[in-house]
């Protein structure tokens, strides 16, 4: 790699998580010393059994969940300097399960948190849906009345509408049918190209790493076991784990929807 | 109240026939195989038990009537309440017994003080004939009500963490994600307090009303003074599953709003 400019947006140092130890239980260790980086409007892709952690990293990236050890930078900033309202903004999570509330496509896009000034005008709603592949009129539908994929493009209409830099995506696709996760993962694609979005991706789905290049880096039990770039006419997969998951080979079934 | 000259005084022989309802309970018990013979029993030693010995302890403190001997009777009772009222927990809350304690202690004291001093103007404050009796109903009600809070406050935020996480990704704060949640544990700690207003007296004569007019009074006095416990019971249930959803959804949240998942 001699890449000229280098301009990370994350950078992730030594990372170890583990849960302090309950009554009758020892301390669950979740994360052991996992360090990574992503590259502005670059992708990488975490893979690796369920339990591995996979999860939880991209957790520590927007800091829904909190390292014990280690340390998150976002744009050069160590992110626990950061107020992780703004930071969430800034790098928004997808979930493996939609999550819409109550109410219309309309209420669910414009959520937003009491000091929040976003512009939320009809024109950019409808933009944004515009932007996922989406038709404009499904403003006014109820929520709950859409199928699992235009759920999930509603939720990532509503991460684009804050303006973000970076996209998280835990396991976008896996809770979709084939025909819906193929149209989340050109939404994804595209929406990187015209954005310029950096995107960390937790998947089991070979297209969406194909889809989004960049790194590929295989999780177990909590460390990195081995990574790859992917980028390049002949991208060099050291670790035949990686070439079988690429081929579609590698049994990583998807994690039980939490 | 007019003289308690109706009441008839039980015989220990009176309350040893009263047995036989249990007795037949039990008999059921066994012929559907319920398996609840030994709790039954064990449940109806503890009711003669622990009744005789609270019978005595109150005729103690009404006798000497001291305000110290009243107010450490009102402390005893909040401590077996708050140990109640978290025993059900599906999962311990870190600092549950000091957070239950809390909110029933200020939700007693704060009720208690407005219906013995403003309401009723029980003189002097101590009148253990109505503090005991008073505090007693408002206790058992909060201690059902933050106990109603929190299992329906833990099992929303496990079914629902998800929910609570998109919104922490969207930029809300961790105390504004909590926030239907919360909603939803007080209301399900209230309705049954606001079920019974509505059915007060029709369904039901309560408890207390029914025991003043055993004990004599008229109709009209136990109406009254059943009103005024209605509306304290109703302010002593939103108080404290108040205090006690608001503390114990604390417990769950970091100050980097952030939802604790692995205590869920």
């Amino acid at each position: 790699m001699n890449k000229p400019a280098r301009d990370p947006i994350f950078q992730a140092e030594h990372l170890s998580l583990a849960h302090p130890a309950g009554r009758g239980q020892t301390a669950a260790a979740i994360l052991h010393d996992v360090s990574l980086e992503v590259e502005r409007g670059e992708a990488l892709a975490l893979i690796g059994p369920s339990g591995s952690g996979k999860s939880t990293l991209l957790r520590c990236l927007n800091r829904l969940a909190e390292p014990t050890g280690g340390t998150v930078r976002f744009n050069g900033r160590d992110i626990r300097s950061l107020d992780p309202r703004e930071l969430r903004r800034r790098a928004a999570l997808v979930m493996q399960t939609p999550v819409l509330f109550e109410g219309t496509v309309r209420e669910n896009l414009r959520l937003r948190s009491a000091g929040a000034d976003d512009d939320f005008s009809d024109e950019r709603l409808a933009a944004s849906l515009a932007d996922v592949g989406l038709d404009p009129a499904m403003l006014a539908r109820d929520a709950s009345t859409l199928s699992g994929g235009e759920k999930q493009r509603v939720t990532i209409a509503r991460a684009i509408l804050r303006n973000p830099e970076a996209l998280l995506l835990d396991e976008p696709t896996s809770a979709l049918d084939p025909p819906n996760a193929t149209l989340v993962i050109e939404t994804v694609s595209r929406l990187r190209e015209s954005r310029r979005l950096s995107i960390v991706a937790v998947t089991h789905q070979p297209d969406l790493v194909q889809r989004l290049g960049g790194t590929l880096l295989y999780l177990v039990k909590g460390r990195v076991e081995a990574s790859a770039s992917l980028d390049g006419s002949a991208p060099a997969l050291g670790d035949p784990r990686l070439q079988a998951f690429l081929a579609g080979e590698l049994p990583t079934a998807p994690s039980e929807p939490r | 109240m007019s003289a308690p000259a109706t009441v008839i005084d039980l015989s220990y022989w009176q309350v040893g026939v009263a047995l036989v309802l249990i007795v037949v309970v039990i008999v059921i018990s066994i012929r559907q195989s319920l398996g609840l013979e030994r709790d039954l029993a064990l449940g109806s030693l503890r009711t003669i038990v622990q009744l005789y010995a609270v019978g005595l302890i109150l005729a103690a403190v009404f006798a000497s009537a001291r305000w110290y001997w009243v107010l450490l009777m009102l402390i005893a009772m909040t401590a077996v309440a708050t140990g109640a009222a978290v025993s059900r927990l599906r999962k311990p809350i870190p600092g549950r017994h000091g957070i239950a304690g809390l909110a029933l202690t200020l939700s007693t004291a704060a009720i208690l003080a407005y219906v013995i001093g403003v309401v009723v103007q029980v003189r002097p404050w101590y009148e253990p004939q109505y503090v005991i009796p008073l505090a007693g109903m408002i206790l058992g009600n909060a201690m059902t009500a933050a106990a109603l809070a929190g299992d329906r406050l833990q099992s929303d935020l496990r079914a629902r963490a998800d929910e609570v996480e998109a919104m922490l990704s969207l930029g809300f704060s961790g105390r504004e994600a909590v926030q239907p949640l919360v909603r939803a544990a007080l209301r399900a700690a209230m309705i049954p307090t606001v079920n019974g207003m509505m059915t007060v007296g029709v369904v039901q004569l309560p408890g207390m009303m029914t025991g003043q007019i055993l004990a004599g009074s008229s109709p009209l006095v136990a109406i009254e003074y059943q009103i005024v416990v209605v509306f304290m019971l109703a302010a002593g249930t939103a108080m404290a599953s108040l205090i006690f959803v608001r503390l114990a959804v604390g417990r769950y949240l970091t100050p980097a709003h952030q939802l604790r998942r692995y205590m869920l």
